[in-house]
């Protein structure tokens, strides 16, 4: 008698979970839009790069990719031009110019010490670097997102959600990055990324999204 | 009764057609709207608005609302009431700007805002900002720069209300955070005032009298801790401030302060009123509603290049 009750109860106190267990398979979807609301914006945004990372910035990326030995003489010459002809439309007229590229070159020297490492490379093989590649974990400007093209100023919040968005896609590119230890000197390395270039005498300074040693 | 409130309200309607100009030019009335002039950087931003509109052949009316978004209101309501074509605006602040400007929408006048967003986007045409994440990454990089990547700093910040403020503070530390031995012993608002500043600052110098430099959220902040540390013997002490104007710039040139970020105020104020003129003659601007617009670092190096928010090659 004692060992029913004691079960019922126990039954009864079981219920409430089973009936949660519910709502975890059938989700309101104003619970999602509740979630993000409670989320900080660096969550929120770590959360949008993780949801479109693979499937949609990278595709991009390799489809909006210009051959770096196009894309390094035609700056040298004119920065507008090769704006226009190779790089990403302005978002706006005080917008710095934006170019995704891609190729390979020789490692010319590199700092793997830093928080903010990189390899420095040579394209043309004038035993000269024409650009660093950013290997984090410190990444710095906002390249990768003012490269893409559907990440729009206009969707978001304010500045800063949409700094926290450029901080979380360096972040994931900087994570992303599997390559050997060591400084590399002399090693081919084959590179995709995106640069931004507020003036023609700046460094150039390539977030990767792809980035392999060995030509 | 009746004719005392007729009066009144004839009384109001010259008061407001005595306060605006007549409307002698073709294009219509351009209303202009800013923060208080005290702020060189507001000036430039009316006078660049201003000087853009007169030369598209609009009329102007300049207005200050002093950071106070009631009276902002009143003044929206005043150009709504005098039949404005187009509101160029910095706003009184992010969330109590939004209903002004629907406000002005509804009644078929479109706002471009300049310097400051608002938090709701499809309400204003235009929101042309300067890109201050950026800005302040590379102010705070030349700071990190002039303070040898070590020592104590203190940090002034703007007025809580206004995103500037925040989004400054946070480009700020996304890259000083990133040096251990930069360490942070004060870090205090002055809400973007010289005067508040200078107190703040002789504040934080005693509470901390081993500080190595001081971060400001603007220009005229720097000018107030500069003020303090001059006052107290404390020309040692590296600032670095934010938005470009002629007074730093002279402090620069003179070995004062060492280094500002310039937002290009007066162009951005021009290209708002460009984007007004063709909002009003096609219906469209042909640009996204928020526009960022990247900040230069000056320096010793570019200062005298300098004037009036404007950069000469």
């Amino acid at each position: 008698m004692t060992r029913t009750l004691m079960t019922a109860t126990c039954l009864l106190a079981l219920l409430p979970m089973v009936s949660g267990c519910k709502i975890v398979k059938n989700p309101d979807p104003n619970d999602a839009e509740h979630a993000a609301a409670q989320m900080t914006d660096e969550e929120r945004m770590a959360a949008l790069v993780a949801e479109v990372y693979e499937p949609k910035l990278l595709p991009y990326m390799d489809e909006k990719a210009q051959e770096i030995g196009a894309v390094l003489p035609a700056i040298a010459s004119d920065l507008n031009a090769a704006g226009e002809s190779l790089g990403i439309p302005k978002a706006s007229e005080g917008s710095p110019w934006n170019f995704v590229a891609k190729g390979e070159g020789v490692v010319i020297a590199s700092n793997r010490e830093s928080r903010a490492a990189k390899l420095e490379v040579d394209v043309n093989g004038d035993n000269e670097a024409d650009l660093s590649i950013q290997l984090g974990p410190v990444i710095k400007g906002t390249a990768l997102r003012d490269a893409t093209s559907f990440f729009v100023f206009t969707d978001f919040r304010d500045q800063i959600e949409f700094a926290k968005l450029a901080r979380a896609l360096n972040d994931q590119a900087g994570a992303a990055i599997e390559i050997p230890e060591g400084d590399l000197v002399g090693q081919t390395v084959s590179f995709t990324g995106a640069f931004s270039l507020p003036r023609q005498s700046d460094a150039i300074l390539l977030v990767p999204v792809h980035l392999a040693v060995g030509g | 009764m009746n004719i005392h409130r007729r009066l009144l309200v004839s009384a109001l309607a010259l008061g407001i057609a005595g306060a605006l100009p007549s409307f002698a030019a073709a294009e219509g009335l351009i209303a202009i709207i800013t923060p208080s002039h005290d702020n060189p950087f507001f000036k430039a931003e009316a006078i660049g608005a201003e000087a853009k509109a007169k030369e598209l052949g609009y009329d102007t009316v300049v207005m200050v609302h002093d950071d106070d978004a009631n009276k902002q209101s009143e003044l929206f309501d005043s150009a709504i009431a005098s039949g404005a074509k187009a509101i160029i605006l910095d706003n009184a602040g992010a969330d109590a700007t939004v209903s002004a400007v629907q406000r002005a929408k509804d009644a078929g006048i479109p706002s471009f805002l300049i310097d400051r967003e608002i938090t709701a986007s499809g309400v204003a045409v235009s929101q042309i900002v300067s890109n201050n994440y950026q800005g302040a990454q590379v102010g705070a990089e030349e700071f990190v720069t002039l303070m040898g990547e070590e020592g104590k700093y203190a940090e002034l910040l703007g007025r809580e209300s206004d995103t500037n403020a925040g989004i400054r503070s946070s480009g700020y530390h996304d890259v000083i955070d990133q040096y251990p031995d930069m360490e942070m012993v004060a870090q205090q608002s002055a809400n973007w005032s010289q005067t508040e500043a200078y107190t703040v600052m002789e504040t934080m110098l005693q509470a901390n009298p081993d500080i190595k430099g001081v971060i400001s959220g603007n220009d005229t902040m720097a000018m107030g801790a500069w003020a303090a540390l001059k006052a107290a013997g404390r020309e040692d002490v590296i600032v670095v401030g934010f938005d470009g104007s002629n007074d730093v710039r002279d402090s620069i040139l003179e070995g004062g302060i060492k280094a500002t970020v310039l937002q290009p105020a007066y162009r951005q104020a021009q290209l708002a009123v460009e984007q007004a003129d063709m909002y009003i003659k096609t219906g469209s601007t042909g640009a996204e509603e928020k526009q960022l617009m990247d900040c230069v670092l000056i320096n010793g190096d570019n200062a005298s290049n300098l004037e009036t928010f404007a950069l000469a090659n």
